[in-house]
């Protein structure tokens, strides 16, 4: 069997370093999209960023500390009431203020409910995260200061393509937080947990206190979108902060492109919102049927995305391989 | 309250109704190579997870320089400076050998006081001793079995260990393998780590302890130097059964 | 006080109904270590299922439920067995994943066959009810129960009892060792993913006598199946039949003093002070 390449291309746990070179050409691209002045490649591109912000929170908890949660979109909703509420008690217009009391709430909703249910191994985790999401979504349904059912409007801030920025550089900040994170010490623990639990206890790291850091870390990048999303959206309530879509697709990009690693979460929300742009326009009716049948498809065929291809020996002859590693 | 370096005090281990350990005790000195052997079941695995920290004992204590290792949460264990090798060797699969190693030392004991590079640095200095260099950059998983227990080994030396427990490091290598990896245990106790090696090589675990201790259903049975705890016929009863026992006694008595 | 014991009735009757759709979960869940996010959409299925055959044929909800068994169980056994079963032994993720996919699309292909109004199934005996010491209970209710430990009770029997059940609970104990025996465990996986989805289909008729349908009615179940498990404790029947029951109750009394809307608030704080407080649940056997 011939030597495998040296770590460094297999991009050690940043990824692939040719694909983040270009995915990272690809977003500072991005950051010129406003200058198209079309309403809708606006609209794409700040949905693309969102989506993208949301999968590398996910993929900080799920892809490098392999415990998935299935309910980050909490944190998504409760950023965006932040806003919200900011602007409706407060009469506070401002991205940054909204953005910053965002990441805190977030951090500290995830500081608090983590302690306990990030004791449990993986699949605990998993559901009682979304049992976590429909519950605050009931709660906040309830809440009359939220606006309960009927939502909140948020007047947005008068230059429309401020969201788009201001959605970049959320983007931007937690790509370039992550692939920090990749590289020190606190990635490593990350990894080690995800890869062997009890090893990695057995090697210094407190498996707890690092899930709940990445956790919040997650929280952190969830919440912060939802800030932006907020104000660009001009109004709040239960079903749009909690959104399932919000959920489960930044799950699937980030398989998509490549779990743990820095460009998969960007790559794969260039490549789903594609699909589901060409799908919404094509086959409105059953563009969600069609979305569950991707989810199918990605899911089997490509368990570990599109950026593993890269590292996997043998490619593409690798992949048909690895399709019966796991039946019985 | 023993000051021994290293001391099991009446240590006794139950599962429900199985005693997987009865009352057992002995102190390990620094620096020495303690042989743990016994037949299969006798518990070996058992005392070196309580001495680990991954179990706490039913009854007894373990104390390592004073303090009560049961004490302290699993990940704390080893900044006490209590390493350990796993008999089902588990590497960080998708990780590179080296970065296995620099696992250990970014969060060992001396952990904090390095940064990644420094932990980089440290693990490439530890693969050199084991004689991993050559494959640092190999994907865990790729590692040949006689590999992946030197990669056991440097990852526990990462630690900064004063004690490094292995248990059967030696099971699946062949003559030349065993030989070597008993050159690297001696060059690791010379720098000063004291060793615990459970095996079932008696040619192993002769050539390198300087103390044994053999456990049988959970009691111990002997302790003492090497020579004199394989002579003794009640441990031969206990790997070899009565019968045999009986039989050296007789060749013994007319010789 | 009356109140009391009408809360706690209403609680039981409706906790039979959990307990069947906690235990095709638990079955998957304990057996095949698979999280079936569309667990949820399977109950939906078998409501509807009842629904066609009563507006279509007058074929009594009761005696659909046999039906909607069998046809649930083809056709779990038919996803296990050539969509699930390429990730059947893959990291949570994987499986989480792929139910939720199939559930997307199972819930979706409802919705476009039967469209998103609200429906429901009227008998003749559905608004019955007698009373007992001032408490009102609806017999559709109260038989719903009993079946409900009927099947619960069969199942069990038939776990333990039958070849097919041992050969189960062998493999879901080592997988390899069975494999080796000679346990086709393919087809098994799919007998057991069958069984759940039988069981949510069983499940969904009964809910079609008392509560309306619409495509998504299914997804609170997933939670609720989660916590009852949980609740119960994992692998066993009792586990979820007890589990099931004490759910329903907690849920009535939750629903009297503390709201409506606020269903999986109630079943998020007793998921999490379970898994604080004793993980293995009730009954469940303590996990090494």
């Amino acid at each position: 069997m011939a030597a495998a390449p040296p770590s460094r291309a297999l991009g050690g746990i940043t990824g692939n370093a040719t694909a983040l070179r270009v995915t990272a050409g690809i977003l500072i691209v991005m950051a010129f999209v406003p200058l198209l002045h079309s309403g809708y490649y606006e609209n794409l591109g700040r949905s693309v960023l969102m989506f993208a912000t949301l999968s590398l929170g996910w993929n900080i908890i799920g892809g490098y500390a392999g415990y998935v949660s299935f309910g980050n979109v909490v944190f998504f909703g409760l950023g965006s009431y932040v806003t919200a509420a900011l602007w409706q008690h407060w009469h506070q217009q401002s991205i940054v203020l909204a953005i910053l009391c965002a990441m805190v709430v977030g951090v500290a909703f995830a500081l608090v409910l983590g302690m306990p249910i990030l004791r449990l191994r993986g699949h605990y985790f998993g559901i009682a995260t979304l049992g976590i999401a429909l519950a605050t979504q009931e709660i906040v349904s309830n809440i009359d200061w939220l606006g309960a059912g009927s939502g909140l409007t948020v007047r947005p801030v008068d230059a429309y393509s401020t969201y788009y920025y201001a959605m970049w550089i959320v983007c931007a900040a937690s790509m370039l937080a992550t692939y920090l994170i990749a590289r020190s010490k606190l990635g490593y623990a990350f990894v080690a947990i995800r890869e062997n639990e009890e090893a990695a206890a057995v090697l210094g790291v407190d498996p707890t206190r690092y899930k709940v850091v990445a956790w919040a870390i997650s929280a952190a990048m969830a919440a912060a979108a939802g800030a932006v999303f907020a104000g660009a959206n001009g109004f709040m309530d239960p079903p749009t902060a909690f959104a399932l879509d919000n959920n489960v697709f930044p799950i699937v990009m980030a398989i998509l492109g490549g779990v743990g690693t820095v460009a998969g979460p960007l790559v794969g929300a260039l490549i789903l919102t594609a699909i589901n742009e060409t799908l919404w326009s094509h086959f409105p009716q059953i563009h969600t049927l069609f979305f569950g049948a991707v989810i199918v498809v990605v899911v089997v065929f490509l368990p570990r995305g599109l950026l593993w291809l890269f590292n996997t020996r043998g490619g593409w002859k690798g992949i048909v391989g690895s399709l019966g590693a796991y039946r019985v | 309250m023993s000051e021994a370096f290293l001391s099991i005090q009446n240590v006794a281990m139950h599962f429900g109704g199985l005693r997987a350990l009865d009352d057992v005790s002995f102190d390990v000195e620094r620096g020495s190579v303690l042989g743990l052997i016994g037949p299969n079941g006798s518990g070996k695995t058992t005392l070196m997870n309580i001495v680990s920290g991954v179990y706490k004992p039913t009854h007894g204590s373990v104390y390592f320089n004073g303090k009560r290792i049961a004490d302290v949460p699993t990940y704390a264990v080893c900044r006490l400076g209590i390493a350990r090798t796993f008999q089902v060797v588990k590497p960080f699969a998708n990780l590179s050998v080296r970065e296995n190693v620099a696992v250990g030392a970014m969060y060992g004991r001396n952990g904090s006081k390095r940064n990644a590079a420094a932990s980089f640095e440290r693990a490439q200095e530890l693969l050199e001793i084991v004689g991993l260099a050559r494959v640092a950059d190999r994907h865990a998983s790729d590692l040949t079995i006689p590999d992946r227990k030197r990669l056991e080994v440097a990852k526990a030396l990462a630690l900064d260990p004063e004690v490094l427990l292995l248990d059967e490091v030696m099971a699946g290598l062949n003559a030349t393998e065993v030989d070597e990896a008993l050159e690297l245990l001696r060059t690791v106790n010379a720098r000063g780590v004291t060793l615990i090696v459970v095996e079932h090589l008696m040619k192993a675990i002769v050539s390198i302890s300087t103390a044994i201790v053999v456990l049988a259903e959970g009691q111990k049975i002997a302790e003492g130097a090497p020579a004199e705890v394989l002579a003794s016929p009640r441990v031969i009863e206990a790997y070899l059964g009565t019968r045999y026992a009986e039989r050296q006694r007789q060749r013994q008595a007319q010789s | 006080m009356q109140l009391f014991w009408q809360d706690l009735v209403n609680g039981l009757l409706v906790g039979g109904i959990f307990a069947v759709v906690a235990l095709g979960f638990s079955l998957v869940w304990g057996i095949m270590n698979i999280i079936n996010l569309a667990h949820g959409s399977f109950v939906m299925l078998g409501a509807y299922l009842s629904y066609v055959l009563f507006s279509t044929w007058h074929v009594d909800p009761f005696l659909s439920i046999p039906i909607g068994f069998v046809v649930l169980f083809v056709f779990g056994y038919c996803i296990q067995r050539f969509v699930i079963n390429f990730v059947v032994r893959a990291p949570i993720l994987t499986t989480f994943l792929l139910t939720f996919g199939l559930s997307l699309l199972i819930v979706n292909f409802a919705l476009l066959v039967f469209h998103g109004d609200v429906k429901g199934i009227t008998t003749q005996y559905s608004g019955s009810n007698f009373s007992i010491g001032g408490v009102t209970i609806a017999w559709v209710k109260l038989w719903t129960l009993i079946v409900a430990l009927v099947i619960t009770a069969l199942m069990q029997l038939w776990l333990t009892r039958s070849k097919t059940g041992r050969a189960i609970r062998a493999m879901a104990m080592d997988i390899d060792a069975a494999q080796l025996s000679g346990v086709r465990v393919a087809h098994l996986y799919a007998i057991v993913f069958g069984l759940g989805a039988g069981l949510a289909g069983a499940a969904g008729v009964l809910i079609s006598l008392s509560y309306s349908l619409q495509p998504s009615m299914g997804d609170p179940f997933v939670i609720t199946a989660f916590v009852v498990c949980v609740l119960g404790g994992l692998g066993s029947v009792q586990g979820a039949l007890l589990g099931g029951l004490i759910f329903g109750i907690l849920e009535a009394f939750g629903s009297q003093y503390i709201g409506t809307g606020l269903q999986d608030a109630v079943a998020l704080v007793v998921l999490l002070i379970v898994l604080i407080v004793r993980p293995r649940g009730l009954l469940g056997k303590a996990t090494a």
